[in-house]
This record gives C-alpha cells, sequence and structure tokens, in this order.
C-alpha cells in the first residue's frame, strides 16, 4: 500500500451485514486527522457496549497489519444496534465492520458493494469463526460469509494462507470468458494437509491423484485437476525432493460450472503457494494459461486475449500479481501493460512455472 | 540508562568468529589479530575503529566497549516470506572495510546501538530476515510469483541497499534456493494441527522481529535499549536524510525541511526521556503506566526500522517516484512522533485505548 497517495485513499467506506430478520445493517467508516485523539472511534445508536465492542474488534484486527500509520482517526459508526440474540447474531456484524475499517484506508479494494457477516474469537490472529445469518447463496453470491468454507481468514481476501492454522489454503484468480458482460474472475482455491504416514513414516501413502478431491466437478473436470496437479508436483519433485505422498489435496472453484482449461495455471500457482514453494503475490494471483506438459513446468497459450485483458483491466487491484501465457508477450492490446502498472499491479509473460 | 550496557564483559571463544559469530566483545588489554577489525563504542555509544596495527593490544577507557568482528563472508539462508517456508535465498554477505569518506560506519552503529555482548550468525541472520519480509510485505520491494530476470534484478538492487542501510554488510551473491531438503512444510502444519494451539501462529508474521525478541525481557531492559536506538540513530537517520532524499521541487524541499526539523525534535526529545518508573521526581509510575510506556518505546524502534528501509528506497529512486517516498517519511516521522508523546506521558489517552490484545 505504501505506492498509494492519500489523496489516491476513499474519503467514506461503506460496508454492509444482514441481520436475522432480513434487513440490512449498514457500517460506514471516514477518515480525519488523528489530532491527538485515539486511533479508533466507534459510535453505535444509544448503546454505548455496542460502540466499546467495536474498537475493540477494530483493534484486534489491526494487529494483524503491519503498516502503522498514526496520522488519522477513523470514524467507525452503525446505523442501528443488532438485537442481542443467541448463537452469535449479536455479533455477526464483527466483520463488516473490520472490513469497512481496512477500505477507508486503503488496505482492502473491492469492486462494487459489500455485504458481509461473520463472527471472531480472535481477531488479533485476522481468523474469522464463523456467521449467524442464513444467506441462499443464490440470493446474494457476492456475500462475504465468515467462517469455514466460506472466509475463514482475513488474509484469504487476497488468497494468502492462514499463518495459524494447520490446513494450507491458497487462492488464485482466472478470468472466465462470458461473452462480455458476464466476463468476471473466478477463484480456485487448493487447501493442503499432510498426509499423516509422510510424517510418521509408518502407513503406506496413497497413489499422488487419489489424494487430489475436486468435489462438486464432474469426471472430466476432476481428472483434468488431478492431472494438472500431479503434472506440476513432478515438475516440482524433480527439483529437490521426492518420496511419497505428502498431501491430501482439496480444489474447490468460485463457480461450479464453466468451460475450458485455461484456469490451469491458476490452479497450479495457487497449489504451489499452499505447499509454501512459491513466492508471494502482496495481493491477489490473478493467471490465465494452460499446458500440456506440466511435468516440464511449461505454460502453453490460452484462448480470449482481448476481453481478458479488459477485463483484468477492469478488475486489478494494487498488489495483484497477473501472470500470462509467454505467447501473449507481443499480442497484448496497447496500453495494457502500463494500464496494469497503473494500478499498482505487476503484469508477467511467462514460458514456466518455478523459480527465476 | 546507557550505565545498563556497562556489565562485565562475558569471556568468549574467538574460535567460534567468522562462523557462528560475527562479532565479540573483547577486554581491554586484549590482542586482536590484524584481520579482525575492532570497533570501540565508548560511553555516548559514538564509535571508532582501532588502528590498523599489526597485531592491536586494546586499550580501553573508563566506559568503553570493544567489539572484534569478522568481515566473513558469511552465507545464509533468508527466508523472504514466512508463509514459504521451503523457498529460501541463499545469501553470501561480508561486512566491509571502513569506508573512508563516511563519518559513520553503518555495521559499527549497529554494533553500538543494538548489540549487548556478542553478535551471533544466527541473531543477525534473524534481523536480516525480518527486514526482508517486512519490505516485502509493505512493498518497499517485490519478489512475485514467477519473477522475470528484470524483476529479480530490481529485487537484487533493492535487497543490497536495504541490508546496506539497515545492518552496513554487502551482499555479494543472493540465489533462489529450494529448502525442501532442510525444511519440511508438511511436517510443520503437522505440529500445529498436533499442538492444536492455533492461538499461537507458527511462523508469526506479524510484528515477528520485535514481539518475541523484547516481549520476553524485563520491560525496563527493552525499554533502555529502545532508548538507546532513538538516541543514537535519529541524528544518523537525519544525516542520511539529508543526503539520500534530494528533494525534486521547492516543494519537496520545504517538505524535507519541515521533516529535518521534526526530526531534529524528535532526537532532542529522545535524549531527555524521562525514566521509566518514575511519574516525577520521586513519584513511582504503576506497572501498567510502565508497561504501556515501554510499549510505546518499542513501536518507535519498529518505526525506526521502516526508517532505514525508506532511507535505502530513496537512494536509488527517480525523482518522479519521491513523492509517495516523501509521504512515507511523513507516516513515519508522525509515528514517531506519537509513540515518543506516549512514551513521555505518565497516563495513557484512555485506559481502554492503550491495553493490548494479548
Amino acid at each position: 500500500m505504501s505506492g498509494l497517495l492519500k489523496s489516491g485513499l476513499p474519503a467514506s467506506a461503506e460496508c454492509r451485514s444482514l441481520l436475522a430478520d432480513g434487513s440490512v445493517l449498514t457500517v460506514s467508516a471516514t477518515r480525519r486527522p488523528r489530532a491527538g485523539r485515539a486511533e479508533v472511534k466507534c459510535t453505535a445508536p444509544g448503546d454505548a457496549r455496542l460502540a466499546e465492542r467495536m474498537q475493540e474488534v477494530v483493534r484486534l484486527a489491526r494487529h494483524t497489519e503491519r503498516r502503522f500509520d498514526s496520522r488519522d482517526q477513523v470514524v467507525i459508526g452503525i446505523d442501528r444496534a443488532p438485537a442481542a440474540g443467541s448463537a452469535g447474531f449479536g455479533r455477526d456484524w464483527e466483520l463488516a465492520v473490520v472490513l469497512a475499517d481496512r477500505m477507508v484506508r486503503g488496505i482492502w479494494a473491492p469492486r462494487g458493494a459489500v455485504v458481509a457477516n461473520g463472527w471472531s474469537d480472535a481477531w488479533h490472529l485476522g481468523r474469522v469463526d464463523g456467521h449467524a445469518v442464513d444467506v441462499p447463496p443464490a440470493t446474494l453470491p457476492a456475500a462475504l460469509l465468515g467462517g469455514p468454507g466460506g472466509l475463514a481468514h482475513l488474509g484469504q481476501l487476497s488468497g494468502h494462507p492462514d499463518p495459524a492454522a494447520a490446513v494450507s489454503t491458497a487462492r488464485a484468480w482466472f478470468p472466465l470468458h462470458a461473452g462480455g458482460i458476464a466476463d468476471s474472475l473466478c477463484w480456485v482455491e487448493v487447501g493442503v494437509y499432510p498426509v499423516q504416514g509422510a510424517v510418521h513414516g509408518a502407513v503406506e501413502a496413497p497413489d499422488e491423484e487419489q489424494a487430489i478431491a475436486v468435489p462438486g466437478q464432474d469426471a472430466a473436470r476432476q481428472l483434468a485437476v488431478r492431472q494438472a496437479l500431479a503434472g506440476a508436483r513432478h515438475f516440482d519433485n524433480g527439483q529437490g525432493r521426492t518420496g511419497g505422498v505428502r498431501w491430501r489435496t482439496t480444489v474447490r472453484f468460485g463457480q461450479l460450472h464453466f468451460q475450458g482449461r485455461s484456469f490451469e495455471l491458476a490452479l497450479v500457482l495457487a497449489d504451489r503457494i499452499a505447499r509454501g514453494r512459491e513466492f508471494l503475490p502482496r495481493g491477489r494471483l490473478i493467471a490465465s494459461g494452460q499446458s500440456d506438459a506440466w511435468h516440464a513446468g511449461r505454460v502453453d497459450t490460452v484462448e480470449g486475449i482481448g476481453p481478458k485483458c479488459a477485463l483484468l483491466l477492469r478488475e486489478a487491484a494494487p498488489g495483484d500479481r497477473i501472470l500470462l501465457p509467454q505467447a501473449w508477450q507481443d499480442a497484448l492490446p496497447e496500453g495494457f501493460a502500463p494500464g496494469v502498472r497503473a494500478l499498482g499491479a505487476s503484469l508477467a509473460c511467462v514460458e514456466r512455472i518455478g523459480i527465476i | 540508562m546507557l550505565g545498563l550496557f556497562k556489565r562485565a564483559t562475558p569471556v568468549a571463544d574467538a574460535c567460534e568468529l567468522g562462523s557462528s559469530a560475527v562479532a565479540l566483545p573483547v577486554r581491554s588489554g586484549c590482542t586482536v589479530p590484524p584481520s579482525y577489525p575492532v570497533v570501540i563504542v565508548d560511553e555516548r555509544g559514538s564509535t571508532r575503529r582501532a588502528g590498523a596495527a599489526a597485531a592491536k593490544r586494546i586499550e580501553l577507557r573508563d566506559g568503553e566497549l570493544a567489539y572484534a568482528f569478522h568481515p566473513g563472508p558469511y552465507t545464509v539462508d533468508l527466508l523472504p516470506f514466512a508463509g514459504a517456508p521451503e523457498i529460501g535465498l541463499r545469501t553470501r554477505f561480508a561486512i566491509d572495510a571502513a569506508e573512508p569518506q563516511a563519518a559513520h560506519q553503518r555495521f559499527d552503529l549497529y554494533l553500538s546501538s543494538e548489540v549487548s555482548g556478542r553478535l551471533g550468525l544466527d541473531a543477525l541472520t534473524a534481523a536480516m530476515e525480518g527486514t526482508l519480509q517486512r519490505e516485502l510485505q509493505e512493498g518497499g520491494l517485490d519478489l512475485p510469483p514467477c519473477a522475470s530476470i528484470e524483476e529479480w534484478n530490481a529485487f537484487r538492487l533493492g535487497l543490497n541497499q536495504l541490508l546496506y542501510m539497515r545492518f552496513g554488510v554487502t551482499v555479494d551473491d543472493c540465489v533462489p534456493v529450494d529448502l525442501a531438503g532442510s525444511r519440511d512444510y508438511a511436517a510443520m502444519l503437522a505440529a500445529r494441527a498436533v499442538r492444536g494451539d492455533a492461538a499461537v501462529p507458527l511462523l508469526a508474521p506479524v510484528a515477528a522481529p520485535a514481539a518475541p525478541a523484547c516481549g520476553v525481557v524485563e520491560p525496563a531492559i527493552a525499554d533502555a535499549r529502545a532508548l538507546r536506538r532513538l538516541f543514537l540513530e535519529l541524528p544518523c537517520l537525519m544525516c542520511g536524510l539529508r543526503l539520500a532524499a534530494l528533494p525534486a521541487t521547492p516543494e519537496q524541499f520545504r517538505q524535507q525541511q519541515a521533516l529535518l526539523q521534526r526530526l531534529d525534535l524528535l532526537s532532542v526529545g529522545a535524549g531527555t526521556m524521562p525514566t521509566l518508573g518514575l511519574a516525577a521526581p520521586g513519584q513511582a509510575l504503576g506497572a501498567a503506566e510502565q508497561g504501556r510506556r515501554a510499549r510505546h518505546s518499542r513501536r518507535a524502534t519498529v518505526s525506526l526500522d521502516e526508517a532505514w528501509a525508506l532511507l535505502a528506497r530513496l537512494k536509488g529512486a527517480a525523482p518522479a517516484l519521491l513523492a509517495p517516498l516523501y509521504d512515507e517519511a511523513e507516516r513515519i516521522v508522525a509515528n514517531l512522533e506519537a509513540d515518543c508523546e506516549g512514551r513521555r506521558r505518565t497516563h495513557g489517552i484512555d485506559a481502554a485505548g492503550e491495553s493490548e490484545a494479548a
């Protein structure tokens, strides 16, 4: 974020959260010069204890940030007090408050309106423990829901693994071309956890491809995912360790139905990040590319350069890393590379995966 | 405050110099072979190098400390990302002979302000790793996935500059290495699962260099160390800011002058900081308030680290890119002011506000 001038930051930010009865609560955050006051001020209508808890949550969540700016005070307001009920309903606004605080300081720059529900007992670790509200995914696909299966960790917003969890989960994004207006970025998430046998050296490890699960996808997609990952890991092992299966792997996609194989590069890189074998981008990793030879680490070209580049220019945020096939290097639309750089993202056209 | 560092130096094993130790304290009367440079730190923290005689017999005045160091080269593996333990940077660095032009040798300043007693190679490596990880996280350096050769070269330049500015070491060589042979991420994750206390991050990326090192030490000692750093390093930072950040426009000139003036005031303030344990002469301060004061002084040293890293970035910056760096400098100076102010106060702004998480 250090590349951003203060003038580039938003003056205010809003984040919504759903209540138990289906109505919407709005959290708004603004910045002003600090002038010797506390770094966060929270207001809630007629509820001093709620404001106190809001301040505590924001301060705890800021412990996961490294950069501190004492020049600003952030004022966070909530437009109504949620009814204190059972099962976490009284705390379901916590994630919205944390995200509003990040948005107003430019640490997280989402596109469009944000709806977020979630609570946590360990905000200082960036963990989100769960959510209380029951949202049908069909009506609100963009809602951020805390907890396992949704947003389990604040670093997940940019795809980073949780440094405290025993399961290492990383996300990467890939552009989906669906005919112009419906183009979007879709994420692929790779979660790995160690196979006990590999650690204790006793249990016979299963086959590499058997240990990769792709829930919710058809057989062809499952096969493609398994082959890509097995090939890329083979490429990896060729450079260093050999030996049995070390990981049990789960792969999830943001959307269930899509065509093509251009997700493969994003999948392979998310897998490398999850296994702690790749440099981490500051923001999200966005990649498009496929390969017939992952075992050699090669990246082949994919289709749709025009619409995908246009989509990337719309979606790129500061700190993002964009990786495209080498073949696109000379065919990139005019102004694309400078445009991406102006947004604070970085771009590379790669021939192979791996270090340098 | 400086009296704390006047303790008797332990007997050091000179054989580890150059392998597991980078610098060792030497006592008055010792003879040091000519290949080991000797830094003498006086009572006020200023440093000088002992003369280049064939074999130096160290004669110290009262209150002085001497360190002999081995110039290297040393080869260490730095971890650029806490979250990627199987990939490292094999770095070979050396500590150069004294630069005749420079008034302050950065490595001497590092010895005098941050080292007490022996400087082990592991301690220096950990400090370098922490600096590198923070810069990468904040965007001062960029080492993205599938880095191209130009990106790698830019990173190398930045890394050289950063480590020279912060520690006074010169990087000879740096290559990415696969650490899978020596570090097993799967085993680390399994250990996390077995321990089951997710509350303690294994690879704490948050405030990693500051918290574990100072959190366990008694607050009085940590606070004294932090104040010593402020007292010794602020004048050198001002010097560096004058030299490194040549303003490109009249506005930036004014900005730089204002920054220097504020740093000057901070430097005076650091030299006249009240004792940790006293609210007023003869009036003790409560333990909670002492803890708060120590936290502020610790956070001020984090700002010092950021300031050195910023100087490294300013050094090679194109004039067009100066504006955001000046903004960053203002942020750092503002943080320093806030923390020095907090260190000086006898009570927090509001009791809840200053209390920390853990």
